[in-house]
């Protein structure tokens, strides 16, 4: 607060002290009052306002000085008016009662908001765990089956646990901490894990996966880790050109591992390469091919997020795609 | 052939991984019953036991604790809950492995076998024989008689899995899967440039025409 401001704010109470104090010296003057002692007087008042006034301004000034330090100091703004310190006018004290009052309606509204995101995440996932057993009934009733009906059921089965896995880590995304354990991992058991979850896509698809110095450790979440490269896998199987194959490789870079997954597949247009990771994002060969949910690659960089992990993509239409994670240095990870 | 006993609250998997297991040549045992699973098992001594998380009444974890009491008979899990916690605490408990649902059967084949494997401490035979060949898994060769071959790990693979089916006919896509579970993602092309490379070499070593091609079938020994 700025004492122009204060003071423009203010402008009706000076104007009606200045009024007062110049009629009053008229009326004095009328009455014979000397101009000296009139001077005097006037003086004394100017004195006496100009005090007032600055002890107000500076009073004030430390006050919202105050109740900043204490809202800059809390973490949910939210709960700012449980803590303020009492006030000490009448008009403040009310104000700050106003306040207080919508301040509860929203905590409560927050806290009504928490626990049914709470409730609704957990049935996601105890819904979640409970499909799993069907499919796997389903998958070993398939083992009956000879030839091509059950691979081609096979596939269909693994399409239903992608889109499982999917809302699953969806659901796990909104509180992360709860799941997420970052620890040391061998870099070739993340990828053989995502290879083994999708591999009968990949072989449906006639894709051939190539892997290269993935003998490294890395700080990560395993099986996150792992659905970020199975949603990886996933699209350049789904995107897939003519001899598909993907390469998987892995370098050290100072501290940090590089892994990238480059496909051969139909690539992607460059002007929507900067879209690609935003939710609900189909593209035009999503939608030329259908079936794509646009949650894919929305997931990874949300979940990459979270473990650390640094996410690109580079594309060239008809040539392929590559996508290169970059997991963090030990040193640098805040979540160890 | 070791005895394996199903702990598995769902009867349609109960009952299907009881037959899979079957077909591959395990004995199988079912607890349909949970009141008193320490007890069953006792009384049927299997060599190896799969075992559910969310059993009726009480966790497998907590039954877990208490078959360690009484035996090290080696337990696998297998659960639909995958968070990272419970794994480790199944693990710590005495689990010998831990398997999500849904697994992928040839998966799930593998590490039954691994953990029989390691349990029984029974190394798996280095040689295969098949008429006059024979392929040493170590080395990396074929022999036939006097002559031998150096084999690339891809062509050792699929040799050795023809010669675990001496005589049937082995579908291109089983041979594929069969080399996928061995870390070796190949696809048909691949496959066949691997077929035509492994065929010369044991042409070179005197075997020409060992690997029959069935049209529209698969390969046969």
């Amino acid at each position: 607060m700025r004492l122009g401001e204060f003071l423009s704010d203010r402008l009706d109470r000076l104007l009606i002290q200045g009024t007062c104090a110049g009629t009053a010296a008229f009326f004095l003057w009328a009455t014979g009052t000397q101009p000296g002692v009139l001077v005097i007087l006037l003086l004394s008042l100017l004195l006496v306002f100009i005090a007032f006034h600055l002890t107000d301004f500076f009073r004030q000034r430390a006050r919202l000085q105050e109740l900043n330090a204490i809202l800059d100091g809390l973490d949910q703004k939210y709960l700012f008016a449980e803590c303020l310190p009492p006030a000490r006018k009448l008009y403040e004290r009310r104000f700050l009662g106003l306040t207080r009052r919508a301040g509860q309606a929203m905590t409560e509204a927050v806290s009504d908001a928490r626990a049914a995101q709470l409730e609704y995440r957990e049935y996601v996932e105890r819904w979640v765990h409970e499909i799993k057993t069907p499919i796997t009934a389903a998958r070993l009733i398939c083992g009956h089956l000879e030839g091509d009906i059950r691979r081609r059921l096979t596939y269909e089965l693994g399409q239903i646990e992608g889109h499982v896995e999917r809302a699953l880590f969806y659901a796990r995304a909104a509180s992360p901490e709860r799941d997420c354990v970052i620890r040391p991992a061998q870099l070739g058991e993340i990828v053989s894990r995502a290879i083994g979850t999708h591999r009968t896509l990949l072989i449906q698809s006639g894709v051939r996966v190539e892997t290269e110095g993935l003998d490294l450790c890395v700080y990560t979440d395993e099986k996150w880790a792992a659905f970020i490269l199975g949603q990886l896998l996933q699209n350049a199987a789904r995107y897939r050109g003519t001899e598909p194959a993907i390469t998987i490789s892995a370098r050290p870079l100072g501290n940090q591992v590089q892994l990238t997954v480059a496909d051969n597949g139909i690539g992607i247009p460059a002007h929507e390469l900067p879209r690609v990771f935003d939710r609900g994002f189909t593209g035009s060969n999503g939608r030329v091919r259908g079936g794509s949910t646009g949650m894919g690659l929305y997931l990874c960089r949300k979940l990459a997020g979270f473990l650390e992990l640094g996410l690109t993509i580079s594309s060239e239409e008809g040539k392929g795609s590559a996508v290169t994670l970059t997991f963090p240095a030990k040193e640098n990870l805040t979540k160890l | 052939m070791p005895k394996i006993m199903i702990i598995e609250d769902d009867p349609a998997i109960r009952e299907e991984l009881g037959l899979l297991l079957e077909n591959e040549g395990y004995r199988t045992a079912a607890v349909a019953d949970f009141s008193d699973v320490p007890g069953q098992i006792q009384g049927a001594a299997p060599d190896l036991i799969l075992m559910d998380l969310g059993l009726p009444g009480r966790d497998g974890m907590s039954l877990c604790v208490d078959i360690r009491k009484a035996s090290r008979t080696p337990i696998i899990f297998v659960t639909s809950w995958d968070s990272a916690s419970d794994e480790l605490r199944a693990l710590s408990l005495g689990g010998d492995d831990y398997i999500t649902k849904p697994y992928n059967i040839p998966v799930l084949l593998a590490r039954i076998r691994a953990v029989l494997r390691r349990v029984g401490g029974q190394a798996e035979s280095d040689t295969l024989e098949a008429g006059e060949l024979k392929l040493h898994l170590t080395r990396g060769t074929a022999s036939a008689g006097e002559k031998s071959v150096e084999l690339t790990r891809n062509e050792l693979k699929i040799l050795a899995y023809l010669m675990g089916n001496p005589g049937q006919i082995v579908p291109r896509a089983d041979l594929i899967d069969a080399l996928w579970d061995s870390q070796i993602y190949i696809d048909d092309n691949t496959l066949s440039v691997n077929i035509t490379r492994l065929r010369s070499k044991l042409e070179e070593i005197g075997l020409p025409g060992f690997i029959k091609t069935r049209r529209g079938m698969g390969y046969q020994l």
